[in-house]
């Protein structure tokens, strides 16, 4: 059974559970006040009914002092996978379907560089400042965390504060401690208005 | 040298260092790393207790609102509302040799202000440490760095000054708590 979190919480994924290498990290978030006929994502997208936002899920592979070292470390739509392979984006424009994620992001924790300390999971709407849109627009944002191999649900956090006036969602963190990797739900917004802003933020 | 405790480490402070009396006990942190909304307001305060654990009267919680006790043996400097910038953030001056002999204990805690309803934590706070500098030579003795333990709690009990035979240790305690400042007041026996 999946570990609900709540802002701020911090748990150990791999104590325990040595076994786990292969996670999905899914993003998810619905646009306020869509019509959910057509499925949601019709309305995401088409603007059918519901605000057309478009978010985009990306991670940053951060050094052990919290610093993004080189661009490859950025990865988003433009740059779907790690250097060392660890980490792959798959992709924009998901179906949606299933259990809800609009994003998601494949982790092998084993393979994960040892220079990479910690991954920052951020969602942003995409050209939030030229279509004046913030995460007011958005609701019932989500991250969680799939074991690749049993496809159990291990965690999953629910950002429920009220974002109206952010451009991005720093949503939570997967770092190492010793040994282990441990998960933090952040769920913090910020005003950086797209992914190279948050970028620079980080260097 | 100062010397780094991991929790749960005792350390005596006056036997190791003979003619010890007045200390600085500097409390740091750093919060919101994300421009979330909000600023954090973390303060810290003292439990003076006695041989039960518990504070004798309302008098002996010195914080912000009152700033001395143990008949002026104890002084917090003052409230920091930001947390901004290195070093301590808040800062508490004991004279070991002048606390009266009631008390047994001096307790150390931060707690996040008005953290329910701003929607805050000790997951959203690192770096935080405890340390004791010498009054008289400025010397760091002791430093304790809490490590990033902390998820949902919203006080910390840092650590604490006790008295064993006739010597003052420190106790690295570093255990969290839910409920904020008001719980641990009510902890330790004041009715806030």
């Amino acid at each position: 059974m999946a570990i609900n979190l709540v802002k701020g919480q911090k748990i150990d994924l791999t104590k325990g559970r040595s076994s786990l290498s292969g996670i999905m990290v899914g993003l998810g978030w619905d646009p306020v006040a869509t019509k959910k006929t057509g499925g949601f994502l019709s309305g995401l997208l088409s603007g059918g009914g519901g605000a057309d936002v478009d978010c985009d899920a990306s991670v940053l592979l951060l050094d052990e002092n919290g610093k993004l070292t080189a661009k490859e470390n950025l990865i988003y739509f433009g740059n779907k996978k790690s250097k060392d392979g660890s980490v792959v984006h798959s992709g924009d424009n998901l179906t949606g379907e299933g259990e809800g994620d609009d994003e998601t992001i494949n982790i092998d924790l084993k393979r994960i560089s040892p220079s990479v300390h910690r991954l920052v999971f951020v969602v942003n709407i995409y050209n939030a400042k030229q279509k004046k849109q913030d995460f007011g627009m958005i609701e019932n944002a989500f991250i969680r965390l799939v074991d690749n191999q049993s496809n159990e649900e291990l965690v999953h956090y629910n950002l429920t504060d009220n974002y109206a006036g952010q451009m991005s969602l720093i949503t939570g963190e997967l770092y190492r401690q010793g040994a282990e990797w441990k998960f933090s739900a952040i769920g913090e917004g910020a005003s950086e208005p797209d992914i190279g802003s948050i970028a620079n933020k980080y260097s | 040298m100062a010397i780094n405790l991991s929790k749960g480490q005792k350390v005596d402070l006056t036997k190791s260092n003979p003619g010890l009396s007045k200390v600085i006990v500097g409390l740091g942190w750093d919060t919101n790393k994300y421009d979330g909304g909000q600023d954090f307001d973390l303060d810290s305060s003292v439990f003076l207790l006695n041989t039960e654990g518990k504070t004798a009267s309302d008098a002996d919680f010195i914080f912000y609102n009152n700033t001395t006790g143990a008949a002026g043996a104890v002084e917090h400097t003052g409230d920091n509302k930001t947390g901004e910038g290195e070093g301590d953030d808040e800062q508490v001056n004991v004279d070991l040799s002048a606390i009266p002999a009631a008390i047994e204990k001096a307790t150390f805690a931060i707690t996040i202000h008005d953290a329910e309803s701003r929607g805050q934590n000790f997951g959203q706070v690192s770096n935080s440490y405890v340390r004791i500098v010498n009054g008289d030579t400025n010397e760091e003795l002791i430093r304790y760095d809490l490590g990033e333990d902390f998820s949902i709690e919203t006080a910390v009990v840092v650590g604490e000054l006790y008295r064993h035979g006739g010597e003052w240790k420190f106790n690295a305690i570093g255990s969290g708590y839910q409920g904020g400042l008001e719980s641990l007041v009510k902890d330790f026996g004041l009715n806030s």
